[in-house]
């Protein structure tokens, strides 16, 4: 009950933002749901399914060059940001295809690399993107509905991981990071639902790169792949706690004050902080802060299985009432 | 289209490839754990070799010797400080573990030196004459250090008795330890060694390409090629697919222009995990 008032505050308190908040907030809340869009789909295929995906700024990157192309050729911003989110997913598939059948760290290594292969085309097919030039786009007179569709996208996908946490689905992809033979064994159709996972974790970035290109209304390939997006997503998610519903929120909240502070000023500081930052919660704090916040561990999953067996080892808390989330 | 000239880059290249992929191939096989800072430490050897020759205008060869000491220091803290905490752990701590330390090591580096491009003119400059063709020396000299490190590592590892024993702990590290054989330690040098090899690999590539610090993700991206093209864990597999994938990399540059010639080894690279995922000569990854 309490987290449904949060949340409905929370989003009571967005509504109104564009009528009263200065430029700054704005531009603030602009990047926070950004975020929280691109953390909550890291969480479906990172934290829920176990896959570490060091490319989602791929699809970042190559929605907002399809939005910017599209909007370029007359769309309208919302059908280009359709488009990418389109264009997302179409590109995931055979990615997902490729290196989600084999287990193991393929993955990993091959979306690390499509990230750079996908900077190095932008960059490359100068008649196409502009090269390092960038693309300007014309501005948007009005960012209120530009704010409050990027906002309906990060609610939608916090209340799609709500949804998920206590489902079936989510629990065969709990299963599958786990333990994926055994998953297997037990009938979950893995690779199925591993590519179907990464696949829908992919239409978000791109639909959201889209958007942010429309906000900045300019785009190059610096701005639309740097490694900065992707190392910030990750260490919201880790720090907030993977596999969770509102850890890769409460992440999203810390980081971005981190962000806020560094990032402009001192990038190379900022950036190994985000480091330091992934290393001590792999360290000390793998299931992250929400396991600090609160001892409900009955609404997530431990992330590795050790922690599984401390835990099973351990008298249990989870007698006490079950709240609403 | 001047096969000749081409195929003898692509050697040149895959050499240095060979140096680097092995390391990492070597740390993986040992330890599960693959090292997404390799490339950054390549990165590292690099620029401190920039600023052994160009900054104290010391002889290149103090560059040989003292960079992958370097490099060894570097690695061994790495895994005493971080990955040995969570090697035996889920891979996707590890993986995330070393992402986090390439960043870090990546931004440090920028904070030494610079984000710019830094070169060594004048170092193993000149060329001669081989197979009626023009070869730089400094790329011969590269190619054969490289080649002598990477088959010395690969002659300390069939015929030293710490040798084998890096062999089976990377083989069966259960049966490895019933033999008396400490998995720690194999492991510490492991790492120690990959990475020295990185920093020799930075050494090397210092006179022929201008480094940055950003240069370990555009290397790496090729040594994950290439481990996975060779198959992962097999040492000989590694520095094969070195030979050929610097062979194609320079052909397919030549034919099909610099955008989709940088681009050529990923996508070989996903070609093979799609088509035959354990690689040439690969082991298969162990559950």
């Amino acid at each position: 009950m309490k987290a449904t008032l949060v949340m409905g505050t929370a989003c009571i308190l967005a509504a109104v933002l564009p009528f009263v908040g200065s430029e700054y907030v704005l531009s603030f809340t602009v990047q926070l749901y950004v975020f929280v869009a691109l953390a909550y789909s890291w969480n479906l295929i990172g934290g829920y399914a176990g896959y570490t995906h060091f490319g989602q700024v791929a699809f970042f990157g190559v929605g907002a060059y399809t939005g910017a192309l599209m909007m370029d050729a007359g769309f309208h911003w919302l059908v280009a940001a359709a488009a990418a989110g389109l264009s997302g997913a179409l590109l995931a598939l055979p990615l997902g295809g490729a290196m989600l059948r084999v287990k193991g760290p393929f993955f990993a290594i091959g979306m690390f690399g499509m990230a750079r292969v996908c900077e190095s085309f932008a960059l490359g097919f100068d008649n196409i993107t502009q090269g390092g030039t960038g693309i300007y786009l014309l501005p948007v007179s009005d960012l209120k509905p530009l704010y409050f569709t990027l906002a309906a996208i990060a609610l939608g996908l916090v209340l799609l991981t709500w949804r998920l946490d206590n489902s079936r689905l989510g629990l065969q992809l709990l299963a599958i990071r786990e333990d994926e033979t055994a998953a297997d064994a037990l009938g979950v159709r893995t690779t199925r639902l591993k590519i179907g996972a990464f696949v829908v974790s992919a239409i978000a970035p791109g639909a959201v790169g889209s958007l942010y290109a429309t906000y900045l209304s300019f785009i190059d390939p610096m701005t639309a792949f740097a490694p900065m997006t992707e190392l910030t997503t990750i260490a919201m998610v880790l720090l907030g706690g993977m596999g969770t519903v509102f850890g890769p929120l409460i992440g999203v909240l810390a980081m971005s004050v981190v962000n806020e502070l560094l990032w402009s000023r001192f990038p190379e500081i900022y950036l190994a902080i985000v480091g330091v930052v992934i290393l001590f919660v792999v360290l000390w704090m793998p299931r992250g802060i929400v396991s600090f916040l609160a001892h409900r561990q009955w609404s997530w999953v431990p992330v590795a299985r050790g922690s599984l067996r401390r835990l099973a080892s351990r008298p249990r808390i989870a007698a006490r009432p079950k709240e609403a989330h | 289209m001047p096969v000749l000239e081409l195929l003898i880059a692509g050697i040149l290249l895959g050499g240095l490839y060979a140096l680097m992929a092995c390391g990492l191939n070597l740390v993986f096989g040992v330890m599960r754990v693959i090292n997404f800072a390799h490339g950054d430490l390549i990165a590292v050897g690099a620029l401190t070799t920039v600023s052994i020759v160009a900054g104290y205008n010391l002889p290149f060869a103090v560059a040989i010797v003292v960079v992958p000491l370097l490099a060894a220091a570097i690695g061994l803290a790495m895994q005493v400080l971080v990955i040995r905490r969570i090697a035996d752990g889920p891979m996707i701590m590890s993986l995330l573990a070393t992402f986090a330390l390439s960043t870090i090591i990546v931004n440090v580096s920028i904070l030494i030196w610079g984000g710019g491009y830094r070169g060594l003119p004048g170092v193993l400059g000149g060329s001669f004459r081989f197979l009626g063709q023009d070869i730089a020396l400094s790329r011969m000299v590269s190619f054969l250090v490289a080649m002598a490190a990477t088959l010395g590592v690969w002659w300390f590892l069939q015929n030293t008795r710490f040798g084998r024993a890096i062999r089976s702990v990377s083989q069966a590290p259960e049966l490895a330890t019933i033999n008396g054989i400490s998995i720690d330690a194999v492991r510490n040098v492991t790492f120690a060694l990959g990475a020295a090899m990185a920093g020799l690999a930075g050494v090397l590539l210092a006179p022929t390409f201008a480094s940055d610090p950003q240069l370990g993700a555009r290397f790496g991206i090729k040594c994950f090629a290439v481990i996975i093209v060779g198959g992962m864990g097999s040492y000989p597999g590694a520095m094969l697919a070195a030979l050929l994938l610097g062979v194609i990399e320079v052909f397919s540059g030549y034919v099909m222009g610099q955008v989709i010639g940088s681009a050529i080894l990923f996508l070989i690279m996903l070609t093979v995990l799609l088509v035959r995922p354990r690689g040439l000569l690969g082991l298969g990854v162990r559950a």
